[in-house]
């Protein structure tokens, strides 16, 4: 069949925000849906966000409810989301009670009522909340799949968008037949991780749209339903094209050290124990950005943004001005219970914002325990994701992450997270000469050179400053507790490495 | 505790509103009978018959209290008034009248649907009550004037 034959399925916004992105675009028109999911899953919440969308005072939703929920409580709670609009009702809206009829007839004089209701008002969307307590009635001459078949045809006559609200367990979703019937099935969970809620969305099936397959986190705020695509979002951006170019630390030997710099798009980890100077490395290199014209983006965990950029200005580093401008965005995630699609999600809208290059994560073990427990498991799943998908667009990530000293070993991360990035820097504390020094060396360059040379490094008042030429008078350096050797330092430029990768 | 002056106001305003067109159709029909049905039909029809009952039979009891006279009232289980003829005004009565002590049936009704209308703005807000009575009388304007707060309603 010729494309053009084809008919066009126009998509509806969902009114939810992140949910057009997981539908494939929007909600096909005409559908017929099943909201499922646990009482207070927010399954209410979210058909009201697509009534509110949809409905005109032309093609107005018929909103019918039954059994539960008093539709007077319901609408004293909804009204408190920002999508609601009180002026949309009833002339856009119209709230439709069906209780008695439930109570006193049976399916078919509820379908009849629903039928009576639809072809008086013409409507664009029509939900039934709760179609489930629909069945109160073993003597029904009506069964709910028989009830349901016939609402289907016939409000898809009607050019009727439509969702059936029900309270559903997971353990009914095989092989009920009425989930046959429906077009779209969205499923909505809630469950307790230990102090945490999360919540998760899931679209079972969807006829004639590309929806993201998986579970989708969302939340529930002020401003009703947001969810949180896998994807992040970016399934409709188009990958950058891999740069050659090399972004500065704006520090001249650790740029030589990674033969010009980091390459743009690259993920680097910075490694080491408390008090190494990760941060500050973080800082300057967000900080070099901004001076070169690149917009950077520092989400912190562990510390505010306002101590953050004071911290810079002991360093003689001003993140004030960039911040004013608009090129700089210090983001402070630490719900506890955030999940990695939501940062994300936080993060993606700052980089779009100010068209940021650089991002830094300051730490990763902050981001870890700003996550719900529940998320911190999939942590290295949802790493991948994401460094993926931001990478994917041209931004280049430093995270830091903090490591145990050893004297024994030599571990780049507590994460097994070594494969996620294109760049290692380790940090470490060495004992020489009855000091606790602190010494620096480039693990790995996916793709690229590096120096093997390792270095000895202070942070004074203008950041981290590698001091000398590589550190060639000590053996074992590594090992943190080295033995002199009696050679003098070198004086040659660093040693590159043709980019061989040591994993973790 | 009395009803709220301001759904007083409303109430009168509804009831005056009523008065006015049940003398051409229906002249011996109550006005507060005729305020109360539109409301238990524009309410009821979302939450429904169950729904309205319980809020009526609450404005009843409310009403009750700060005006004896309506002791013989009853909400009836599909929310329907049962014993209006006992304090029924005569057709125009309770308008001029409205709260003087020879209209205690004017002042009943203008006690019960302002308690019923409280009822209704504790429950729902300001904006979806105006939305509910511009729906029921719609070719009544509820503007400032009637605003509780005085905002756009």
């Amino acid at each position: 069949m010729n494309t053009q034959d084809k008919v066009k399925i126009n998509k509806l916004p969902t009114g939810v925000p992140g949910l057009d992105e997981i539908v494939g675009g929007g909600l096909p028109e005409f559908s017929f849906n099943i909201i499922a999911g646990a009482p207070g899953s927010g399954k209410t919440t979210l058909a009201h966000q697509f009534v509110f969308a949809n409905a005109t005072p032309e093609r107005p939703a018929l909103y019918f409810t039954v059994l539960g929920e008093s539709a007077i409580k319901m609408l004293r709670y909804q009204q408190q989301y920002t999508f609601f609009n009180p002026a949309m009702l009833p002339g856009s809206i119209r709230f439709i009670n069906l209780s008695q009829v439930v109570l006193e007839k049976d399916l078919g004089a509820v379908l009849q009522e629903i039928t009576k209701e639809v072809e008086k008002a013409n409507p664009a969307v029509v939900v039934v909340d709760s179609f489930r307590t629909m069945v109160r009635k073993p003597e029904s001459d009506m069964d709910l799949q028989s009830f349901i078949q016939r609402l289907a045809l016939f409000l898809a006559s009607w050019q009727a968008t439509t969702f059936l609200i029900g309270e559903y367990a997971e353990d009914e979703l095989r092989d009920n037949p009425i989930f046959t019937v429906a077009d779209g099935l969205f499923w909505l969970r809630q469950t307790a991780e230990r102090n945490s809620i999360v919540r998760k969305l899931q679209i079972i099936k969807l006829r004639g749209q590309d929806s993201v397959p998986g579970l989708h986190t969302f939340r529930i705020t002020d401003a009703g339903v947001q969810a949180f695509s896998r994807t992040f979002g970016l399934s409709g951006h188009a990958k950058n094209a891999p740069s050659h170019r090399r972004l500065s630390f704006g520090i001249p030997e650790l740029d030589k050290m990674l033969d010009g710099g980091v390459r743009e798009g690259d993920s680097v980890l910075v490694a080491g124990s408390s008090g190494t100077g990760k941060s500050v490395l973080a800082t300057q290199f967000v900080a070099e950005g901004i001076r070169q014209g690149e917009p950077g983006i520092v989400a912190v965990f562990e510390e505010r943004p306002q101590a953050y950029a004071e911290r810079a200005t002991s360093l003689g580093l001003d993140l004030e001005t960039p911040q004013k401008e608009g090129k700089l965005s210090i983001l402070y995630l630490r719900p506890l219970d955030l999940s990695v699609d939501e940062t994300m999600h936080s993060i993606l809208d700052a980089v779009q914002k100010i068209g940021a290059k650089r991002l830094v994560i300051d730490s990763l073990a902050g981001f870890e325990m700003a996550l719900s427990p529940g998320f911190r498991a999939d942590f290295r799943e949802s790493l991948y994701r994401m460094i993926f998908a931001l990478t994917g667009i041209g931004v280049t990530i430093l995270s830091t992450v903090e490591v145990d000293e050893s004297f024994t070993e030599f571990p780049f991360s507590t994460y097994s997270i070594s494969f996620l990035t294109d760049d290692i820097i380790r940090l470490r504390y060495v004992s020489i000469d009855g000091q606790l020094r602190k010494i620096m060396v480039v693990i790995k360059m996916r793709g690229g050179n590096h120096a093997k040379d390792i270095r000895e490094y202070e942070i004074t008042d203008k950041g981290v400053v590698i001091l000398g030429k590589r550190l060639t008078d000590y053996q074992g350096l590594i090992s943190g507790i080295p033995v002199h050797s009696g050679r003098p330092d070198s004086a040659d430029e660093p040693a590159l490495d043709t980019g061989i990768e040591h994993e973790t | 505790m009395t009803a709220a002056p301001k759904m007083r106001d409303l109430a009168h305003r509804l009831l005056t509103y009523e008065a006015a067109a049940g003398k051409a159709s229906e002249p011996l029909e109550s006005p507060t009978l005729r305020v109360y049905e539109k409301l238990r039909q524009s309410l009821g029809e979302f939450a429904g018959v169950a729904g309205f009952q319980a809020l009526a039979f609450r404005a009843l009891t409310q009403a009750k209290s700060e005006a004896p006279g309506l002791w013989a009232l009853q909400v009836t289980a599909d929310g329907s008034l049962q014993g209006l003829g006992e304090f029924k005004a005569q057709p125009g009565e309770f308008e001029p009248q409205l709260g003087s002590g020879n209209d205690q049936a004017g002042e009943g009704g203008v006690v019960l649907i302002a308690r019923l209308l409280g009822l209704l703005r504790i429950f729902l807000g300001e904006a979806l009550t105006f939305s509910l009575l511009r729906n029921a009388w719609p070719g009544e304007a509820f503007d400032d004037r009637n605003s509780v707060y005085g905002s756009k309603a």
